[in-house]
Parts: C-alpha cells; sequence; structure tokens
C-alpha cells in the first residue's frame, strides 16, 4: 500500500494532526508551544526526506568524483536548517510572551486568562474629561 | 543597468541595516531621525524602481549565482513597484505621526525597540514583495510576524500581551501550513523559484492534481491566516484595536496586504489563471471574501470602541480584496491590488484621526464623539473623507475598487455578486455615517460641558492630511493606475 510505503510522509502527515490538535485545542500555552513545535518538526521530516535516497551521501567530494549517482540533493537539508532558526526564534518570542503574561495574570491557562477582563477596557470607563 | 536593477536589493538592506545600527544609537531623537532617513532612502530609490519599470518593463534580479536555479530571484513588475513604493510612502507618513504621539503611548526605554522593529518590518514586506522565490518570501514572512507582534506587544498592557499571543499562535499556524504547501510542491516539481515552478506544473500537472490542489489549499489557508481571511480572523480585532496608534495604523494598512499579495503571486504567477480556474478554491476564495465583506461590516456595527470598530472595517475591506482574486480573473485580481493600495492609504488615516480623538478626548468609545467635530474641526473633517472612502462615494478609491469590481461581475456574468457589494456598502455606511453625523450635528451634548482646548498641533495633523491628499489623488488617477498594473496580471 501506498500508505505503509511512503512511511516518512505518512508520519509526517500525522505528526502534523497532532501538533495541528494540540496548537488549537489546548488550553494550556506551554502545550500550545509544544504543538507548535511538533507542528514544525512533521514538515520539517516531511521535506528533509524528499532529499534522502539510501545509499546516497551527502554532495561533498573528498577523493574523487563519483558521479552523479552518488550524491543527494542538498536543497531540502539547507531549507530545514533555516526552517529550524526559524521555528527556534518563533519558539523563543512565545516563551518570552508567555512569561509576561504568567506575570500579569498568574495563569497559564488561556481559558482562565480570557475569562479575565483587561486594564485596556477599564482605561474606557474610568477616565474623564478632566 | 546593473546597477538599477540590483536597487530593489539595497532597499531592503538600508532598512536592515539601519534597524541593525539601532541599538548602537542612545538618544530616543535620534533613533526617530535614523529610522525616518532609512526609509525615506529606501522611498527615493522605489520611485526610481517605478520609473524604471515605465520605461523598461519589469525586470528580474538575481542574487549571487546567475543561474536562476541556485540563486535568490527577485522579481520587479509594475505591481510590485507600485506597492513597493506606495507601501514605503505610508509607513514613513505613520513614522513621522509616531513621533510626536508615540512618546504618551509607550514607556520610554521601549521606543527604541518600537523603531527597530517598524525598520525590519518595512524590510520584509518589501521582501515579501519582491521576491520570486517561495522559500525566501516563508523567511520574510515570518521575520514579518515576529516583528508585527512585537510592535503590538511594546505597549505592555494585560490586554496587550494577551492579544499578541493570540495574535503569534494564529500567524504560527498560518506560517507552518505555508510550509507545508512548500514542501509539497517541492517535493513533486523540484523547484522553489515561481517561473519554473510554473513551467514545471504546465508540463505534468495532470500526474500530481490532487497534490496540487492540497498545495493551494494549504496555501490559502497559510496566508488567509495572516491576511485574516473570514473566518481565520479572530485575532485581528484584538491586536490592531490594543496596539499603540502608530502600529495599528501600520498592522491595518500595510501588514495584512503583502500576504494577500503573495497569495495573488502563488495563484496567478505560479499556478496560473486557467489552471486555477478549474479548482474549487477559488470559489472558496470568493466566498469567503463575500461572508468577509458581510461579517466584518455587521459586526462593526455593534462595536463601542472606536479602534475596535475601524479594526473590524479592516475585516470587511480584506473581503474585498478577497473577492477580487476570488473573481478568477486577470482584472479581478488587478482590481485586488487596486484596493490594497487604496486601502493601505484611507486605514492608515482613519486609524492615525481615531488616535487624535483618543488622545484629545481621553475616551475610547464612540457615544463620547458627539459635537467633536466642532471641537476638533480638521481632524473630524479628515476623518469623514477617510469614512467616505470606505463607504464608496465617488472619485474616493473605495468606491473606484466597488465601481470596477461590481463591472467585473457583470463581465463574468455573475450578477448576484453586485448585491453583495452593495449590501457591503450599505453596511459600511450603517457604521461609519452615525459617528460623522453626530460628531458634526450632535451639538446638544456640548450643551452644559467645561470648553477644554482639544486643538491639534499642526504637526500631527500633517501626516493624516497627506494621506487624505494621496487617497484623492489615487481616485483621481484609478484609470492610470489599472492601466499600469492590469497588463501585468493578464
Amino acid at each position: 500500500m501506498a500508505l505503509f510505503h511512503n512511511y516518512y510522509d505518512s508520519a509526517s502527515i500525522v505528526l502534523f494532526g497532532i501538533g495541528l490538535a494540540t496548537l488549537m485545542l489546548n488550553k494550556n500555552l506551554i502545550k500550545k508551544i509544544i504543538g507548535m513545535n511538533i507542528m514544525d518538526t512533521s514538515v520539517f521530516l516531511f521535506l528533509v526526506s524528499k532529499g534522502y535516497i539510501a545509499g546516497r551521501n551527502a554532495p561533498i567530494i573528498t577523493d574523487r568524483y563519483e558521479g552523479v549517482t552518488a550524491y543527494v540533493n542538498p536543497i531540502p537539508s539547507a531549507l530545514i536548517l533555516t526552517g529550524i532558526v526559524v521555528a527556534v526564534s518563533v519558539t523563543a518570542f512565545l516563551l518570552a510572551l508567555t512569561i509576561k503574561l504568567y506575570e500579569t495574570y498568574g495563569t497559564v491557562d488561556l481559558e482562565e486568562i480570557l475569562k479575565v477582563k483587561g486594564d485596556d477596557h477599564e482605561v474606557n470607563n474610568q477616565s474623564s474629561l478632566d | 543597468m546593473k546597477l538599477i536593477t540590483s536597487l530593489p536589493l539595497i532597499e531592503i538592506l538600508i532598512l536592515f541595516i539601519s534597524a541593525f545600527l539601532m541599538p548602537f544609537v542612545r538618544k530616543n531623537k535620534n533613533i526617530k531621525i535614523v529610522s525616518v532617513t532609512a526609509l525615506t532612502f529606501s522611498f527615493i530609490l522605489s520611485v526610481v524602481i517605478v520609473i524604471n519599470v515605465l520605461q523598461n518593463g519589469a525586470f528580474y534580479f538575481n542574487t549571487g549565482y546567475i543561474d536562476t536555479i541556485l540563486g535568490i530571484q527577485l522579481y520587479i513588475g509594475p505591481v510590485e513597484s507600485l506597492l513597493n513604493s506606495l507601501f514605503l510612502f505610508v509607513i514613513i507618513l505613520v513614522a513621522c505621526f509616531s513621533f510626536f504621539t508615540i512618546d504618551s503611548e509607550i514607556r520610554e526605554n521601549r521606543i527604541k525597540l518600537f523603531y527597530i522593529m517598524v525598520n525590519l518590518l518595512s524590510a520584509s514586506i518589501l521582501g515579501v514583495i519582491f521576491t520570486n522565490d517561495i522559500f525566501n518570501g516563508y523567511v520574510f514572512i515570518e521575520v514579518a510576524a515576529l516583528t508585527s507582534c512585537g510592535i503590538v506587544v511594546v505597549k505592555e498592557t494585560q490586554d496587550n500581551i494577551k492579544a499578541a499571543l493570540k495574535y503569534l499562535i494564529m500567524s504560527t499556524i498560518g506560517s507552518g501550513l505555508i510550509l507545508m504547501g512548500i514542501a509539497f510542491i517541492y517535493s513533486f516539481t523540484g523547484h522553489l523559484n515561481i517561473d519554473l515552478i510554473h513551467q514545471a506544473i504546465l508540463e505534468d500537472y495532470t500526474q500530481y492534481q490532487k497534490a496540487l490542489l492540497i498545495t493551494i489549499a494549504l496555501f490559502t489557508s497559510g496566508l488567509g491566516v495572516k491576511s485574516a481571511m473570514f473566518p481565520l480572523h479572530t485575532w485581528l480585532p484584538d491586536a490592531h484595536s490594543t496596539a499603540p496608534t502608530a502600529s495599528s495604523a501600520l498592522l491595518s494598512a500595510i501588514v495584512l496586504k503583502p500576504f494577500a499579495f503573495f497569495l495573488i503571486k502563488i495563484m496567478y504567477r505560479m499556478i496560473g489563471f486557467d489552471l486555477v480556474n478549474q479548482f474549487n478554491i477559488i470559489t472558496i476564495i470568493l466566498t469567503l471574501g463575500c461572508c468577509g465583506m458581510l461579517f466584518g461590516s455587521l459586526a462593526a456595527i455593534f462595536q463601542k470602541n472606536i479602534k475596535r470598530l475601524i479594526a473590524y472595517s479592516s475585516i470587511a475591506q480584506m473581503g474585498y480584496i478577497f473577492f477580487g482574486i476570488g473573481l478568477g480573473s486577470p482584472f479581478g485580481a488587478a482590481i485586488a491590488v487596486y484596493h490594497m493600495i487604496g486601502h493601505a492609504v484611507t486605514k492608515s488615516a482613519l486609524f492615525m484621526c481615531s488616535g487624535l480623538m483618543i488622545e484629545k478626548t481621553g475616551y475610547k468609545t464612540i457615544d463620547n464623539y458627539k459635537g467633536l467635530g466642532h471641537e476638533m474641526p480638521i481632524t473630524f473633517a479628515l476623518f469623514t473623507l477617510g469614512a467616505f472612502s470606505m463607504i464608496g462615494i465617488p472619485i474616493f478609491p473605495g468606491f473606484i475598487s466597488k465601481w470596477y469590481l461590481s463591472i467585473e461581475c457583470i463581465h463574468l456574468n455573475q450578477l448576484l455578486l453586485i448585491f453583495v457589494v452593495l449590501a457591503s456598502s450599505l453596511l459600511n455606511a450603517v457604521y461609519y455615517f452615525p459617528i460623522i453625523i453626530n460628531g458634526f450635528f450632535g451639538i446638544e451634548n456640548l450643551k452644559n460641558k467645561e470648553y477644554h482646548s482639544k486643538k491639534v498641533e499642526t504637526q500631527k495633523l500633517l501626516p493624516i492630511a497627506a494621506l487624505i491628499l494621496a487617497m484623492v489623488l489615487l481616485g483621481a488617477f484609478s484609470k492610470n493606475i489599472l492601466d499600469f498594473i492590469s497588463p501585468e496580471l493578464h
């Protein structure tokens, strides 16, 4: 069956689903961030498996050139490197925001946070002309 | 000739380098000067690019390698050059406006960070507009997502952090979907360059119809999250209404558009009009655009907070852009681009006017603006002109895009869609007119009220006036602009 034959692709799509579901459905912010990381990792697996052919080497020529059939396409790996850097920076930003949110609300549960009326609304009612 | 083709890259580099030099500048006043100088230089270069495109036509720029398969390629056609220079024009004026207002809105040690973010954001937006390489586009989209969250969260109130987190989570979902789309298209075409992908798809798309369908769906939903397509817009009202005024103006006017433009690129340059029209997704985009137009306006009617009202109006206006894309014809896409330009100029002016009203009255709710037209006549007059464009009064760009959208609906024999455009325009009037009428004629509210001077400083009004003037000019020269951009999309 094609599904089991392309097991890298199948696995990465399943992982993508798990990550997306965690990101969307979980109320805990830390778990949401973990879900986002799983989602990104699944894309990396999908793309990096496209650049892998069993028995071939990275295109680094040491002693002698062994012909085009001996090497794999290096572009997917290069793309993944960039993707990892992006994912790390987004994760760092999300974690920093979570710390800020925990400082002001005292919880990382999104449901609890959404219940609290923020200070921006209060400014509306309190502020007056003088 | 060599130098002129490398101008787009220089433009992006000026903004990036100036952003990374800013941490070394000590005084906040000098930061502002550095920021606006870099933006102005880029703007001058962008005008040179527009002139060059007018004379010599579209051109490519290859970074590093001459061979297009290896290097990142930039493509600068009429649409790209026009969007680039108009967006920079708006960003400069918003930056000038922020000089006088940002100090009262955010803490002093955050001002430096704000301007670093503004320059990085402008650079990444230019990157998204110019790039002809989808992975490069993804990287620029990520930079834009992080920096736009940065200019929201810079205010650091409770609501503000919550909104920024919501925004960032939604936009990470979007980026994940876009990256998956790129992985899909790379796996069956073997290219990242938009033109090369187009050729590869034309050669053997029949073998990969389902994969192509999934790819388009992934790109549409991913970019839809970022440009607030109807059911994916939930982050927008919070993020845009809690941010500082200058940030809201930038976010609503500029940051939503490049992603929609990137979708146009993917749909029509990478996949092609003929092929896209075979899939149902184009109909889905059209339907979602209609829903956005109606829902955004309906939700705006019930808003009390003026910034939230304008944010919901943005969702409706993005609906028009998706409507234009979803028509599936070259002229529809051209109108979508024209609407991006018109909306960028108008919405930034509206947000800055509302910022001034909030600053001078101390209220955010619309009920308190009765009779304000007498106290702040110029601000309110400018607001009224902007609102006229949103509603679609003739001469203004809002009217022109609605007019041409309706004509294009007639051409495509989809007469029902005209009623959607009409209904949406009427709904726009329902929420903008009460503000204007109460502002100018709600005089009874002024009785028994102590008069406080609400005189607005001229330097704060000048950027808004310039934007409104640009808006009127865009409306007046709409024919020339549409002639300039539409052959590109054919």
